[in-house]
């Protein structure tokens, strides 16, 4: 830095005085008066206007040193050190400056001792003053690094609560934990009873998956009565219990972990007024038991998603991005990837929070979740998407921010693969509506998000309202 | 500092107003009306299906009411059921015709077995 307010003595001295020297100038607003890097020439007092002393790196992010006024003077470092200029001066107003030669400022510090003691004291408080800037600069890049437990409670107790008070007002609310307090217990068969039941024809088998899994494989002769479409298709139903004979049981089964379809079924199927209503107590057990109906698994149909679906191909490029080394710690790829993942997390959220159900019979799909823990994870989840997206979006707490989604995409790839490797014939239910196909590009795309928010854990630290304060272009210190 | 902050705001406001409205779907205004499904259901009854402008819509069969709500998006009808269920029906036919897909998902070709197929008998929700 070389810039200051002009001593008393400068112009009071036995020796000479700086009113004696130099010439003046006239500066317009906006004309650079001195460049970082230049070797040193002048010597300059400002007498009417203002000026800013400012740095500016290599690729033009400016720091913003000072600003002096009518008797300030600045250049005196560089003449003193003779180290080239190591801040520019540029004028914000139109201004009238004395213009002082290195020869006759070297002349007037050997006339003027005060003014030559005051520089040097200047020149000390600058050191001092740097001191501090740098060390202010060090805690605020050491904070910014620090991830703390409160980040993580931050983020998930606000998921938390948003997804508990909204789902309060949401007209298609669903419950905490599903089929708590339910009274109705429904009566389980064991599979050689249903087995002989079944030889004998003395029940009509149910089952209550959705129709792909039930095309997949069902067991033979069993009618298919999917429990989401319950209320559209029981009227069929009945008709097909009133043919086959009132008195037969009704054996319900399913096959997922969380028992959500065929327990919920045969509660829907009781409610309606059917007596013999039992669910099998082995739902994993009947394809080994039951002469079976087979079909290979066809994937249903995928729907275009729109600018969401050019949207989710974008993570793919960072497995280009990061072979580039300079590009692969670069604060810049780190901003594209908080505003990718934050865009695509926000509009996949947005998608799923109104329909709390439709996911979760998504996610029941995945038949990794036990019962218990459906509806909340498809009411966290989504406000989970929001929160963080929201986070990573304006620059707060981005590290804890970018592991909680990284998080999110390891469940999402074990989720994927799972479904993979067990062909099961369901969509991603990401964006919460039906079409979006489970492919090892899905994965692909979930893989690069993954690494994208590794990229951030590492090296952002650009554009973020984080402790200490908002880092932006031009920042001043 | 203040003004960082608040074009930030006022960016991040457009772009979660462009989401929300993103996410309302198109106009309804073109499939409203009352349908009938052309064959009976499982050989037994027809369907009656009320799509209303104001996306609430009735489903009737066998004298049994269930209502439900849907929007359009793509051009296609996506019905939500209160349990969860979605169905996705392609209009034809400027939307005179419309084919449900009854699997919950939606297959190119609305499979048969699984398709019902409705025609509209009166214009308007």
């Amino acid at each position: 830095m070389e810039a200051t307010e002009k001593p008393e003595g400068a112009e009071t001295s036995a020796g000479l005085r700086l009113c004696q020297l130099g010439h003046e100038v006239s500066v317009p607003a906006g004309a650079r008066i001195v460049s970082q890097g230049e070797a040193p020439e002048f010597f300059y007092v400002i007498q009417a206007g203002r000026v800013r002393v400012f740095r500016e790196t290599a690729d033009r992010i400016q720091t913003n040193l000072t600003e002096l006024g009518p008797g300030a003077y600045f250049g005196e470092v560089a003449l003193v050190t003779g180290q080239p200029r190591s801040a520019s001066v540029e004028a914000l107003e139109d201004a009238k400056l004395i213009k002082v030669s290195k020869e006759e400022f070297d002349r007037l510090l050997d006339h003027n001792p005060q003014l030559a003691r005051h520089i040097i004291q200047q020149l000390a408080n600058w050191l001092v003053a740097g001191d501090r800037r740098v060390e202010a600069e060090v805690v605020h890049q050491v904070k910014l690094r620090q991830i703390s437990w409160f980040d993580y409670v931050l983020m998930l107790g606000l998921s938390l609560v948003l997804s508990l008070v909204v789902n309060i007002y949401n007209d298609n609310r669903i419950p905490l934990v599903h089929g708590w307090g339910e009274k109705n217990v429904i009566p389980e068969i064991a599979l050689n009873q249903a087995e002989e039941m079944y030889r004998k024809q003395q029940a009509i088998f149910v089952d209550a998956r959705k129709s792909a899994f039930y095309s997949q494989q069902h067991i033979k002769d069993a009618t298919n009565l999917p429990v989401i479409l319950f209320d559209l298709m029981y009227p069929m139903f009945q008709f097909m219990v009133a043919q086959e004979g009132k008195d037969k049981t009704l054996v319900v089964y399913g096959g997922t972990f969380s028992r959500r379809m065929d327990i919920d079924l045969a509660r829907l199927l009781k409610h309606k007024g059917l007596e013999h209503v039992v669910v099998l107590k082995d739902y994993t057990g009947w394809p080994k038991v039951f002469p079976l109906q087979e079909k290979a698994a066809t994937t249903p149909g995928s729907l275009d998603l729109g600018f969401a679906g050019f949207l989710e191909w974008l993570p793919v490029s960072i497995f280009v991005l990061i072979l580039i080394p300079p590009i692969r710690r670069s604060p810049y790829l780190s901003v594209f990837c908080r505003v990718l993942l934050a865009a695509i997390f926000i509009s996949f959220a947005l998608s799923k929070i109104m329909r709390p159900a439709v996911f979760a019979l998504n996610v029941v799909d995945y038949n990794l979740t036990p019962a218990w823990g459906v509806n909340l994870w498809s009411l966290a989840l989504p406000w989970g998407e929001l929160v963080v997206g929201l986070f990573l979006l304006l620059g707060i707490r981005t590290r804890a921010a970018a592991t909680l989604i990284g998080a999110m995409n390891v469940i999402f790839i074990v989720g994927l693969v799972n479904a993979i490797l067990h062909h099961m014939p369901i969509n991603c239910g990401c964006v919460g509506e039906v079409g979006e196909p489970v492919n090892w590009w899905k994965v692909m795309k979930n893989t690069g998000m993954l690494v994208m928010c590794i990229q951030i854990f590492l090296y952002d630290r650009f554009l973020v309202l984080d402790r200490g304060g908002f880092i932006f272009r031009g920042r001043k210190i | 500092m203040k003004k960082d902050i608040l074009k930030l705001g006022a960016v991040l406001g457009l772009i979660l107003v462009g989401l929300v409205l993103g996410g309302c779907g198109e106009s309804r205004s073109q499939f409203a009306g009352t349908y009938k499904s052309v064959e009976p259901f499982g050989g037994k009854d027809y369907i009656d299906l009320d799509l209303q402008e104001n996306g609430k819509g009735i489903w009737i069969l066998a004298g049994k009411t269930v209502e439900f709500t849907w929007v359009v998006n793509a051009g296609k009808i996506f019905i939500y059921t209160k349990p969860g269920a979605i169905l996705v029906v392609t209009p034809t036919e400027g939307g005179k015709i419309l084919s449900a897909d009854m699997t919950g998902d939606w297959h190119p070709g609305c499979p048969p077995g699984s398709c019902l197929t409705f025609k509209r008998v009166k214009d308007g929700g």
